[in-house]
């Protein structure tokens, strides 16, 4: 089936299948209901004794509740997908769809909350107010440059971890897959010049990410719809003033202040990272030409990458990721946001560094190159069921030697928990929809038709 | 910082001197509305720099490092007629790339024009710049100048 086809055969069933199910997540026991009475030791009066305990010591709510396996999906609606400003509501049916992937692959209870606020101050003071019901929280889909003030102010108010995924999230998927693709071309990370084509959250995310990770800055170029960023650019001091963010990227990176547009940046470049504009025809195949041989080309626009991924091995590029499952290599943040989350949640991380990403983005490259190393097999997919529990294990560890940790655990404590957290959750699923309780699948009349 | 240099403006500075003169301008218009700059900007600080240094009682700095200009500092020694003291040196203008913001370089700057400006004759230094720019604020605020003179406006709303 032609991608678009395919596209509108997924729109079709989403909305007939979202009003037959009205709603894709809810709330289920954990504790058993033997009869009525047992609800005075679950509710009123054995329940006051837990509150008292925990009124005396905040800490034990994440003992004797929920609260540590349970974060919330916070948005403001102000950049969903690639539908932009569709505000709250219109947003739920993604935090839905996102809290049932952090279900089934990670385990994690996650709440969709979309909110409606006025200011970064008054979102900000809603997130601070929800602190003491979460483990952690996932900021989704909130526009930039906001995203960046809100995650960068809430990291440094709450004890929970605090993560914008499609910042950080994004960012340790595409290092991942560049970890890969530069062994399989023959590079190192510190001597390769990369050049990121968009300068939204993704990539100013994953620029930072990847200098955190030792790639030179000085080499790295970025480019947006007025072309490359350096510390001299016209606009330099607009962006000072109007997003922080990219004016400190301009000032790190690109240290010879290469001019132009993006065809000026990939000259003799090996790594395009392109988050800007869906394709086709946003990237020539001349551009991509001109970078050195057997370039490393990441396409990310979504629904339609920059160019479609052989004319990028046409053009000379050796690896090309995309953000679509029906390519190879799919850079997709799934295969991050729920294992990293297990892992934080269970060694009750106050926060999630850096470090922690590269720990994951390691594992997630090692997982693929136990697969088989292949130009088409740089990242794993959400059918790696093994690979959530072991980047859990590893973003566990990584917060404990970052000493950002409350509990401590082994390695293969925190497999094993990561494990049986994730499997107790796919089983779930698995006896609901076995017992009928999940109902079948309405029947495709139009497809019969 | 080594192989950089403070000094006045020679002719030759000013094609990229007054690169950095439009580049403050700018800056002060992404503050207030008031101050959004004329599209011959570029012609006109030229001539202005150009001015400045055949002008008595102007100073222009520069700070270069080989033949390209870091920063710019553009100042009048004026008269106060009726008050003490009774001259003043005013900075005008100052502008640093930002690559070379956070090295100590405008304190420099701001003390070798204010060397110079008490050399003219100066007994007092002041430094003029929009309401709303927080970053000169800060800057001048940091090194111990105080609010001097309020200017208010109201635009012409004439229907």
């Amino acid at each position: 089936m032609p991608p678009e086809e395919s596209h509108d055969e997924a729109s079709r069933k989403a909305l007939d299948y979202s009003a037959f199910y009205r709603g894709k997540i809810g709330t289920v026991p954990k504790v058993p209901v033997r009869s009525l009475n047992d609800f005075s030791i679950w509710y009123t009066p054995g329940v006051a004794a837990v509150s008292r305990a925990i009124q005396k010591n905040s800490e034990l709510s994440f003992d004797y509740t929920n609260r540590w396996n349970t974060i919330a999906i916070l948005t403001d609606g102000s950049r969903v997908l690639g539908l932009g400003d569709i505000g709250p509501e219109a947003s739920m049916p993604v935090m839905e769809g996102k809290a049932l992937i952090y279900k089934y692959l990670g385990g994690v209870d996650a709440i969709p909350v979309p909110v409606k606020v006025s200011s970064e101050e008054q979102f900000i003071a809603v997130a601070e107010a929800l602190e003491p019901s979460l483990g952690g929280i996932n900021l989704e889909d909130i526009a930039s440059p906001r995203c960046f003030s809100i995650l960068e102010k809430l990291r440094g108010s709450m004890k929970i971890p605090v993560w914008h995924d499609d910042q950080q999230g994004t960012a340790g998927v595409i290092l991942a897959g560049l970890y890969n693709a530069l062994e399989l071309t023959g590079r190192d990370l510190r001597t390769s010049k990369i050049v990121l084509s968009g300068a939204g959250a993704a990539n100013i995310a994953a620029a930072r990410l990847l200098i955190e990770a030792g790639a030179s800055a000085q080499d790295m170029i970025m480019v947006d719809s007025k072309g490359t960023l350096h510390s001299e650019r016209e606009d330099i001091d607009q962006l000072l003033m109007r997003n922080r963010w990219k004016y400190d990227m301009a000032l790190k990176t690109n240290s010879s202040k290469v001019h132009g547009s993006l065809g000026a940046a990939l000259e003799g470049a090996d790594v395009l990272v392109a988050a800007s504009t869906p394709g086709p025809g946003v990237i020539k195949g001349a551009e991509i030409s001109s970078m050195k041989r057997d370039s490393i080309v990441f396409l990310l626009s979504n629904p339609v990458p920059e160019m479609w991924p052989d004319e990028a091995i046409k053009a000379g590029a050796a690896v090309v990721a995309t953000g679509r499952s029906d390519f190879p290599n799919q850079v997709n943040n799934s295969i991050l946001f729920p294992a990293l989350f297990r892992g934080a949640l269970d060694v009750r991380a106050r926060t999630i560094s850096d470090t922690m990403v590269i720990a994951a983005a390691k594992e997630l490259a090692a997982f693929a190159k136990k697969k088989g190393l292949a130009r088409t097999n740089i990242v794993p997919t959400m059918l790696d069921w093994d690979v959530f529990p072991a980047v859990a294990a590893v973003v566990g560890e990584q917060a404990q030697r970052d000493g950002l940790a409350r509990k401590s655990r082994t390695r293969s404590e925190l497999l094993e928990e990561a494990n049986q957290m994730i499997q107790q959750s796919r089983s779930l699923s698995s006896i609901l929809i076995e017992k009928g309780i999940i109902a079948p699948l309405p029947r495709d009349t139009r497809q019969e038709a | 910082m080594e192989g950089v240099e403070i000094r006045e403006a020679k002719e030759g500075d000013l094609e990229q001197a007054a690169d950095l003169i439009v580049r403050v301008k700018k800056l002060n218009g992404e503050f207030d509305p008031l101050f959004k700059v004329v599209d011959d900007a570029r012609e006109r600080a030229r001539k202005y720099l150009g001015d400045s240094i055949k002008t008595h009682g102007h100073l222009v700095l520069v700070a270069t490092k080989g033949t390209k200009v870091l920063g710019v500092l553009r100042s009048i020694l004026q008269s106060r007629l009726f008050y003490l003291p009774s001259k003043e040196g005013l900075i005008t203008d100052f502008y640093i790339l930002p690559e070379w913001r956070r090295r100590n370089l405008g304190d420099e700057m701001l003390q070798e024009a204010s060397k110079k400006l008490k050399h003219m004759g100066a007994e007092m230094i002041i430094a003029e710049f929009p309401a709303r720019n927080e970053i000169g604020s800060k800057f001048y605020t940091k090194r111990g100048f105080r609010a001097f003179v309020e200017t208010l406006a109201i635009e012409d709303r004439r229907d």
